[in-house]
């Protein structure tokens, strides 16, 4: 008998389409492994990124809330990211439109008009209905927290795990603002590191993990990303870790690949893999190498899982 | 109708207020309207009522016109109801003759239309007419009063409470449910502004309390459950066992040596240990040794029987039980102080985490002589003599968003004691201290502060910190300054949390037995915030100390001889006095469908089984009307409030 698989929303966000696929193909992998069917929404584009949070420019939700009306026109009621970014973008849009009764009318309307072209048949459709706020934003820690359950990881662990030595890196996004929108309390948070623990690492406490990475200042004054980065990396390692674990592409990219900038203006700063949340959890499920992407990474992380430099499994 | 059966002579009294209501009601208007309202046989208008020649208006007008009733429009009931009725009283009329229509609260500080709120007012006094038009004159119930009063709660507050209730001649019950009295203030170091020594100021109290012929000390006891009221109150109070004989103990410690079980110590705040069994500090009163069950390898199955093997005088008694004591008292007084807000929830803080992070109250410990390290300033996690300490203020209090609203009052000058002490102990440390605000509104405050400042040279920084950790050896603190607007960065030795106050753990619960009221914070109401502060809404029950919100030491002793003293006025009165207007059965209508006995929140109503119906107890009933209102039969009905008033009323109201 095959089992059927549940079909679920997922939004990856561009990122995870270009500059590190290796997010988005363990996020396939490992809900494949766990009975999950992944559905894009039809036509997503970009959730907006910083744009939509960072001024009370209405127009700007107009990119995450089409996104969500698009998951509600096709059947779903809660779709799920795994880029910190884009959780918060849109559930923070999500809650605009629940909560500011001004922002739903005016991107409704601004919506309504919307041209959607099929791309298989070319078909149009518009005159769209109006959005509420009614589908679930989730980011899949909570996912699998909440509906999975920590109890069927355990049980389908391959691989152990068990000297991985691993801080959570939270980062911003997850967590803030407090309340409706981050996935746990902002200032002692836990649900990282009991994902972690479920999937057999041994997690390390560390007081940098909500810290900021310094974000897009990697662009504009990139001096102050990599000292924010290099705080942290710094804090990791004499908190006795070996890895960093995170859930965002910009910390990914801050953390990871800016290592060689943070090591030109720190000379005592020691590489240190990062990993997302969504490899670790796939080596552990027994994915194979090739699907985690390690090749992506600035800082070899090959040893820290248990492989050798010839790429054998040690 | 009146005595003589004739038709009612009603006087209408109208108020300005000053301005007061007079600004939004044209009360010459309301006045000239009523003087043509059937039954009113006199109306007139004045400045203010309440003054000496408004009163006397009244009694003159109330005798020359031979008025039966009188109504005053004007504030609310519950300021100036009763200056009126003694006022009426002198032209020999009865207090039920006097209504007071509100047209200050309900009508003209709440209206923006000046006609509209005119026409309000006309039509509130018009449904009064009709109210008092059946007002009969009522007797007053007589009551007994126990002259004993109770204290829960033997911290500073319950202890003055105490003492000045047993100096005044009466018989106290003073209930704790620790081992020991003494609160909070005895874990102190040292008391701001003056630096007196916490344990010098207060061991002469307690051990007043342990002599006193008036008061009977029951620690380690728990109030069970409360019946009555206002001076006959029954109390059941349960003893919790300590399995060692109070007066056999001769607090030789032979057991404590013996005893194998080790576990934090309360007193201490977990900053050292003590046996299972123990005496919670060398001044505990009483003086006896209290066993632990919790703590303790246990009595049965297997008992380890160390202690009692030791003890030479046999006070310890394993067969001991619990008890359940019953008294009679009259009045009780509610002490039962605060709790420090966890720093489990300011995780940004550290405090769970590191040993070094403490909260006040553990500083405290750490500076007293008595305390775990003999009156050194040592930091707990290496016992060495912190270089630099960071004191955070305002760890949870004011703000509304993530945790209390309130402010705890007393840190800002506990911290500043807690900096100047500590530079007395190490000259040469730093002291740093983040703060939002200063206050320092206390006598000889703001200079005890400036001192700190000034001679301890200690660091104020104005700004809040965001996060606590620790890198090897050294605490690190972030934080900002906002007087420069920049981000501070420090290490430190040690940092002290200047928790919030909070309600005790427990409170509710005991609350619910009391059945008295809290605010929105878990403080104990008090009956007026500024006029009734030592009373709770609940005849014959007090309040002092922090159980009402946070105050320092002079303020608790202060509110402690004040609910002291009502206790004392309370008692001096020959019989209570209990309104009547109450809500009484008629017999002939009451079918016994028990419905008011359970809406009944003061169980003043039974069934009398033999008669079938229900009967009332008038002393417990307060009138509040909630059978009447439930009553199908219209058998309860509410003293000179009955439906055929209320009906009255309603019709005056609604009528154009």
């Amino acid at each position: 008998m095959v089992n059927k698989k549940t079909k679920l929303h997922y939004y990856p966000g561009c990122t995870l389409k270009e500059k590190t696929t290796n997010l988005d193909n363990t996020t396939y992998a490992v809900m494949d492994l766990l009975g999950y069917e992944l559905i894009e929404p039809e036509n997503w584009t970009c959730c907006g990124a910083e744009f939509p949070l960072t001024e009370e420019k209405i127009v700007g939700l107009a990119a995450p809330v089409r996104i969500l009306r698009q998951v509600k026109l096709e059947g779903g009621n809660e779709v799920f990211t795994v880029c910190s970014f884009c959780f918060n973008v849109l559930k923070r849009a999500n809650e605009a439109m629940v909560t500011d009764p001004l922002k739903h009318k005016r991107i409704n309307a601004f919506l309504k008009d919307d041209i959607a072209i099929d791309r298989v048949t070319g078909e149009k459709t518009t005159d769209f209905p109006e959005y509420n706020g009614d589908v679930s934003v989730l980011h899949l820690l909570e996912f699998i927290r909440d509906e999975i359950g920590y109890e069927k990881i355990r049980s389908l662990l391959k691989r152990d795990l068990s000297k991985v030595k691993v801080v959570p890196y939270y980062g911003c996004r997850l967590l803030r603002p407090k309340g409706k929108i981050g996935i746990d309390e902002p200032d002692d948070p836990s649900i990282f590191e009991e994902f972690l623990e479920n999937i057999g690492c041994e997690v390390i406490d560390f007081p940098f993990k909500q810290e900021c990475c310094g974000s897009y200042l990697s662009l504009s004054m990139p001096d102050a990303a990599s000292e924010a980065s290099y705080n942290i990396l710094r804090s990791a390692e004499l908190n006795g870790a070996d890895v960093v674990a995170l859930s965002c592409p910009l910390c990914y990219y801050n953390l990871d690949r800016r290592q060689d900038r943070i090591k030109e203006k720190f000379p005592e700063f020691h590489e240190m893999p990062v990993f997302f949340f969504t490899q670790l959890l796939a080596w552990a499920l027994g994915v194979d190498e090739e699907v985690l992407g390690l090749d992506q990474h600035f800082c070899d992380p090959r040893s820290a899982i248990g492989i050798d430099k010839s790429g054998v499994e040690i | 109708m009146n005595s003589n059966g004739k038709k009612k002579r009603i006087g209408v009294f109208v108020c300005h207020c000053g301005v007061n209501i007079a600004a939004m009601v044209d009360v010459k208007r309301v006045a000239e309207e009523m003087e043509k309202y059937p039954g009113v046989a006199f109306s007139t208008d004045y400045i203010y009522m309440c003054s000496d020649p408004g009163q006397q208006l009244i009694l003159d007008k109330a005798i020359e016109e031979k008025l039966d009733a009188v109504i005053v429009a004007c504030c609310s009931p519950t300021l100036h109801e009763i200056t009126f009725q003694n006022a009426v009283k002198l032209a020999g009329l009865s207090a039920f003759q006097v209504e007071i229509a509100n047209i200050r609260e309900q009508v003209s500080w709440v209206h923006t239309d000046r006609e509209e709120a005119t026409l309000k007012a006309i039509r509130i006094v018009r449904s009064l007419v009709e109210k008092i038009r059946f007002n009969k004159n009522l007797e007053p119930i007589e009551v007994d009063v126990t002259r004993r009063a109770m204290v829960i709660g033997a911290g500073i507050s319950g202890i003055q409470a105490a003492l000045d209730i047993a100096d005044q001649g009466y018989e106290v019950l003073l209930v704790e449910k620790e081992a020991s009295i003494g609160g909070h203030m005895i874990q102190l170091s040292e008391t701001f502004p003056t630096l007196d020594c916490s344990q010098c100021i207060m061991t002469p109290k307690m051990v007043e309390i342990s002599r006193h012929p008036n008061i009977k000390l029951m620690t380690y006891h728990e109030v069970e459950s409360i019946s009555g009221f206002v001076g006959n109150f029954t109390v059941r109070i349960k003893k919790k066992p300590r399995y060692v004989d109070e007066v056999a103990c001769t607090m030789c410690g032979d057991c404590e040596e013996v005893c194998p079980e080790v576990v934090p110590d309360e007193f201490n705040l977990g900053l050292s240990y003590r046996k299972a069994i123990y005496l919670p500090f060398p001044q505990a009163i009483p003086g006896t040794y209290t066993l632990d069950i919790d703590s303790c390898l246990g009595l049965w199955p297997i008992r380890c029987s160390a202690c009692r093997d030791a003890c030479e005088v046999n006070a310890i008694d394993f067969d001991q039980k619990e008890e359940i004591i019953e008294e009679k008292v009259g009045a009780i007084t509610v002490c039962t102080g605060y709790d420090l807000y966890s720093m489990k929830s300011l995780g940004e803080f550290g405090g769970e985490k590191y040993e070094d992070v403490v909260d006040g109250l553990e500083f405290e410990r750490i500076l007293s002589a008595s305390g775990p390290t003999g009156g050194k300033v040592c930091r707990p996690s290496d016992g060495k003599v912190p270089k630099s300490i960071v004191f955070i203020q305002c760890c949870g209090s004011r703000d509304p968003e993530n945790h209390k609203s309130y402010c705890s009052r007393i840190c800002c000058m506990y911290t500043a004691k807690h900096a100047m002490l500590y530079k007395h102990h190490v000259p040469d440390g730093q002291a740093t201290v983040f703060y939002i605000d200063v206050r320092t509104g206390g006598k000889r405050f703001e200079e005890f502060y400036q001192r700190t400042v000034e001679e301890g040279e200690v660091l104020y920084l104005r700004g809040k910190v965001s996060k606590v950790y620790k890198e090897g050896d050294k605490i690190i603190v972030h934080g900002s300054d906002t007087l420069t607007g920049r981000k501070v960065e420090m290490e430190a030795d040690m940092v002290v949390l200047a928790m919030a106050m909070e309600k005790k753990e427990g409170t509710e619960e005991l609350l619910r037995k009391l059945n008295i009221s809290a605010d929105t914070d878990g403080w104990l109401a008090e009956a007026h915030p500024k006029l009734k502060p030592v009373e709770s809404i609940n005849a014959g029950f007090f309040l002092a100390g922090c159980a009402h919100g946070p105050k320092d030491i002079p303020d608790t002793v202060a509110q402690a001889s004040a609910a002291a003293a009502k206790v004392g006025a309370l008692f001096a009165k020959e019989k209570l006095q209990h309104d009547p207007a109450i809500v009484p059965v008629n017999e002939e209508l009451c079918s016994g469908c028990e419905i008011c006995v359970n809406v009944c929140p003061y169980d003043a109503r039974e069934l009398d089984s033999e008669k079938g119906i229900v009967i009332v107890n008038e002393v417990l009933c307060e009138g509040c009307g909630a059978c009447a209102a439930a009553c199908p039969s219209g058998a309860a009905q509410k003293r000179n409030q009955t439906d055929n008033q209320i009906f009255s009323m309603l019709s005056a109201i609604l009528k154009i």
